[in-house]
């Protein structure tokens, strides 16, 4: 498996506050990359520096071993890069089927291939599981249901590399164990994840390598296993993690 | 080190050569002496201090509400006339009079602004919100002029009658002018002091860093909204009061301050107060420097009035780019579907032959032919239609893209006068797509400043543009020469017809534009389901995720802003068409503003919208040839747009929207909307129960069903419920408290760490 995304020694500054501080970490095709963290540690804002929304202080993002850094996000896009967001940014004036078709109809315009993208839409919310909602307005859906949305959305740029941010908040037990199936089943045909995640049960069961942010600094990388025995992690999150039943309330 | 230049460099550069180039073509040849430069810096320095103050008060309500305010120039020019009438008409003493508008009727005015209206639109769309505060500035304008009609000419003195003053050299500062100063810098100081030394001051500024973080401050969100609605009227009024000597006490004229007031607020980014006030000095100054230095031929000569409107530009140029924001999308909780083809067939087909029997004088009451006077209603007839098109041009804009433009009526009075050299003197329909071409390209050089700005600064862009029209663009002799005299436009031959707005051919004239109308209704309904205005919509929703999804958001603002400029001008050619002649004056910024209102109050999104609000505009006309012109219609035709646009504040949607939602059901073909209108329904009355049930929580204040999904996602747990039954039972409730949480738990005390 190759290295598809890296970031090398990322440092977003707002104003005093340095929210990301000498941020490195890589993302390989086929795997899902965890990048955990307590609130306020830089996940977002990293996430905002891969797609282009926030422009780094200092240092660089490649796709590829390509830097990208100075591109603006519907490049990114169009090179391979698709995200969720933390809070909602679905189309909520249009369906369903109408977010992933924009999205599908945007890649018909840069892919050599042709496909219908009417098609892909459809198959997109098939694959996330939600073609019955297909022709709601997504303003009138669950906030779950709208995160699998953005997921289809996301899904039909045909991306090498997939951003999801807090991919499980909102949705079920049981929708949260069907989303890590079709993580684990789309990493196996070769899509990079980078995941950013609270529910450490899900995060734990899914990456097969974690990134663990705190105030901006990487403290941790490794394995599920590696990271969670990390004394720095379990301070970070002041032994939250050792403490089971925490995880069960909703973020 | 890169060699690069910045955009921004080579824009200062180009603007700077481009001034350079006005004053020295310009230049009167006045010398640069003291007397000279004392005149320039007086009269510049009193009425940038005017300025300064309505543009100080305009910021402080917009960094502490949110809410840009459209009708501050409007309250001002209303409270003008309020202190005309204590100080004039009845003759009270100044000071009274002073004290009575200003600290009486403007703070009344500020609060129940705030109360009534203001504090609804703090979650509304930029649409909404301006179309709310536009509406306020014709209501006020309207106002004003019902009460003090226009007919009577009034004027108000200055604070002294006598033309004495300080001498500085040969130049007299008149006590007025002296005293203006003083109070500009009084404001200036008492905002100053009120923002950053009080408690209240603090806690507006920090509204604007974080509404939601500001209620922990302590002070109440509602006063401190109040008192900035306050002060915002209170700086408007006193504006308004020193400027009325010099302008005149003419409604248009104090009105259109705003134009100066969003100039001096895009300087200063909205936000900054210090900003504000030197930008209204720049103003005042550059005015007076021109009126000095500069003598503009005649070809030029209403170029000193647009001065703000091109500061306003200029000052849009050197804005930084805006970032673009996560987490701020709307969840509109609104169900609609596509119209179907046959649908939109229908509809344009109904449309088409509702105006055609009305011009064929088939409908009795309303034909064409009532009263006799069927040349006049068929000239009406043709002459609303034409606007039908200019506010269907602004429905992929403002109601697809969210893109707010106030151009558009300006832009077809540039099609309507291009048309007359291009092709319409001698009725040839080739420059009818000339003139679509040229006004697509206005139409993106208006928005190209703006384009990577905020929202709201292209709507103040788009205003400065209808006003630079207004004053520069077609009062240019080139453009409608003043010698001119009959009609411009010969009969257009189109496919072997002649199409021209003679006595005998009106009504085939009205009959040709109600196709016209219906084809760009249609062909915009199909559009609706198609993949550009998909894209645009997905733009409007969410700019963030529309660019990670690879859109590339410059371009596709530019092919609507070319789309609708377009449409406008072919819309500008029929205009000429249906008005013979062109006169200078016809497309002032105020004339616009009622088709974009309008618009929104029918529902900006729906094509079909246009037809209901340019209905909404001939009503007036027709009742008053039914009733003999009485004067409450008058006064309902000024203030109704105004008022209408206000109501959106209550209902966002736009009545085509509810009345889909409501009558759709009723529709044999419809069973789904039925359904939707059913669970709709069901959810409305959950939400109730909901409400109920955190009612009896123990909190004392109302929670509204906003404030209920609101709290739910704060806590997390709407998706719990909206998966629940409809009607949920007792434990659907207990799921509102985390594990381990009593229900009598406060709603705060959720323990955030515990994520």
């Amino acid at each position: 498996m190759s290295v598809i995304l890296t970031t090398d020694d990322i440092v977003v500054r707002f104003g005093v506050l340095q929210a990301v501080s000498h941020a490195s970490l890589e993302v390989q095709s086929g795997f899902i990359t965890g990048l955990i963290g307590p609130n306020g540690a830089g996940k977002t804002t990293l996430f905002n520096v891969i797609t282009g929304l926030q422009e780094p202080t200092q240092g660089s993002v490649k796709l590829e071993g390509t830097d990208i850094t100075g591109k603006s996000p519907y490049r990114r896009a169009r090179l391979g890069i698709a995200r969720t967001f933390q809070k909602l940014e679905a189309f909520s004036s249009l369906s369903a089927r109408e977010n992933v078709l924009v999205a599908a109809e945007q890649r018909r315009a840069w892919d050599k291939s042709k496909f219908d993208p009417g098609a892909i839409a459809d198959e997109m919310l098939e694959r996330v599981g939600i073609a019955d909602v297909a022709d709601f307005m997504v303003g009138t859906l669950p906030t779950g249901t709208a995160r699998l949305v953005e997921l289809a959305r996301a899904l039909a740029l045909d991306p090498k590399v997939l951003l999801l941010d807090e991919a499980s908040s909102g949705l079920t037990d049981e929708e949260t164990e069907e989303m890590a199936e079709l993580l684990k089943r789309l990493a196996g045909d070769g899509l990079g994840i980078l995941l950013v995640e609270h529910d450490m049960s899900f995060v734990m069961g899914t990456c097969q390598y974690i990134y663990v942010l705190d105030f901006g600094h990487v403290i941790a990388q490794g394995t599920p296993a590696e990271v969670q025995s990390d004394p720095k992690v379990q301070a970070a999150y002041l032994g939250t993690l050792a403490d089971a039943p925490t995880e069960e309330v909703p973020a | 080190m890169s060699l690069k230049p910045s955009p921004r460099l080579i824009s200062a550069i180009a603007v700077a050569l481009i001034l350079l180039y006005v004053i020295v073509a310009n230049w009167a040849g006045n010398p640069f002496d003291a007397k000279n430069i004392t005149t320039f810096l007086v009269v510049g320095i009193a009425l940038g201090g005017i300025y300064a103050i309505l543009a100080g008060g305009l910021v402080v309500t917009y960094a502490t509400t949110g809410i840009f305010n459209f009708a501050h120039a409007a309250i001002g020019c209303f409270l003008a006339f309020t202190y005309w009438q204590f100080s004039v008409k009845w003759g009270w003493p100044t000071l009274v009079s002073l004290v009575a508008t200003l600290g009486i009727v403007a703070p009344l005015i500020g609060i129940g602004l705030d109360r009534l209206i203001m504090k609804r639109l703090k979650d509304a769309s930029l649409v909404v919100q301006l179309m709310v505060t536009v509406g306020l500035m014709l209501s006020f304008m309207g106002i004003t002029l019902t009460i003090w009609k226009p007919t009577k000419a009034r004027s108000l003195p200055q604070f002294f009658r006598d033309t004495s003053g300080v001498k500085i050299g040969d130049v007299t500062a008149t006590w007025h002018r002296i005293i203006t100063v003083a109070v500009a810098i009084g404001i200036a100081v008492l905002l100053r002091w009120l923002l950053y030394r009080t408690r209240l001051g603090i806690s507006m500024r920090a509204v604007v860093d974080s509404r939601s973080l500001a209620g922990l401050t302590g002070a109440k969100p509602s006063i401190v909204s109040g008192t900035s609605w306050a002060l915002g009227c209170m700086t408007a009024g006193l504006a308004g009061i020193l400027i009325a000597p010099e302008t005149g006490l003419v409604v248009d004229n104090l009105a259109l301050l705003i134009v100066v007031a969003a100039a001096a607020a895009a300087i200063a980014q909205l936000k900054s107060l210090p900003w504000a006030i030197a930008g209204g000095l720049i103003i005042g100054l550059a005015k007076s420097f021109t009126g000095v230095f500069l003598t503009f031929n005649q070809n030029w000569s209403y170029a000193p009035e647009a001065i703000p409107a091109v500061i306003l530009f200029i000052a849009l140029l050197f804005l930084p780019q805006a970032r673009l924001e996560t987490g701020k999308v709307r969840l509109t909780k609104r169900t609609e579907r596509l119209t179907k083809p046959w649908e939109a067939l229908l509809g344009s087909a109904v449309v088409f032959l509702l105006v055609t029997a009305w011009a064929k004088g088939w409908i009795p009451w309303f034909g064409a032919n009532f009263g006799q006077r069927s040349d006049v209603w068929l000239g009406r007839g043709a002459g609303f239609m034409v606007l039908g098109v200019i506010t269907l041009s602004l429905v992929p804009l403002i109601g697809w893209a969210g893109q707010v433009s106030f151009a558009n009526f300006a832009i077809a009075g540039i099609g309507a006068v291009l048309f007359s050299h291009f092709g319409g003197q001698h009725g040839d329909p080739k420059g009818i797509l000339i003139v679509m071409a040229v006004c697509a390209i206005v139409g993106v050089v208006v928005a190209l400043p703006a384009l990577r700005l905020k929202g709201l600064y292209l709507a103040l862009a788009t205003m400065a543009f209808a006003e630079f029209t207004d004053k520069v663009i077609v009062r240019h002799p080139n453009m409608i020469s003043p010698t001119a005299s009959g009609t411009l436009f010969e009969p257009l031959k189109l496919f072997g017809f002649r199409i021209s707005t003679d006595a005998g051919e009106r009504q085939a004239f009205v009959i040709f534009l109600a196709a016209v109308f219906s084809i760009f209704l249609l062909l915009f309904m199909l559009m609706r389901r198609g993949r550009f205005a998909r894209r645009w919509i997905a733009l409007s929703d969410s700019p963030a995720a529309s660019a990670t999804i690879g859109v590339n958001l410059t371009v596709q603002k530019v092919l609507v802003f070319a789309l609708s400029g377009a449409v406008a001008g072919f819309a500008g050619c029929m205009l000429g068409l249906s008005s013979g002649a062109l006169r200078v004056d016809s497309f002032p910024l105020f004339a616009g503003l009622p088709l974009v209102l309008l618009l929104a109050v029918q529902g900006v999104r729906y094509p079909i919208a246009a037809f209901m609000a340019v209905i909404g505009l001939a009503l007036f006309p027709a009742f008053k040839e039914l009733m003999g012109d009485p004067s409450w219609l008058s006064a309902i035709e000024l203030i109704g747009p105004g008022v209408a646009a206000i109501t959106m504040a209550f209902r966002p949607e736009g009545a085509v929207f509810y009345a889909g939602r409501d009558l759709a059901p009723l529709l044999p073909w419809r069973a789904d909307a039925k359904e939707e209108k059913e669970l709709a329904d069901a959810k409305l009355r959950e939400q109730d129960i909901r409400r109920d049930e955190i009612g009896e929580m123990g909190l004392s204040r109302p929670f509204t069903p906003d404030k209920v999904s609101q709290l739910d996602r704060i806590l997390a747990v709407t998706d719990e419920l909206d998966e629940a039954p409809l009607v949920p039972s007792a434990s659907a409730v207990g799921d509102l408290h985390p594990e381990g949480q009593g229900p009598r738990t406060p709603v705060g005390a959720t323990p955030e760490g515990s994520s």
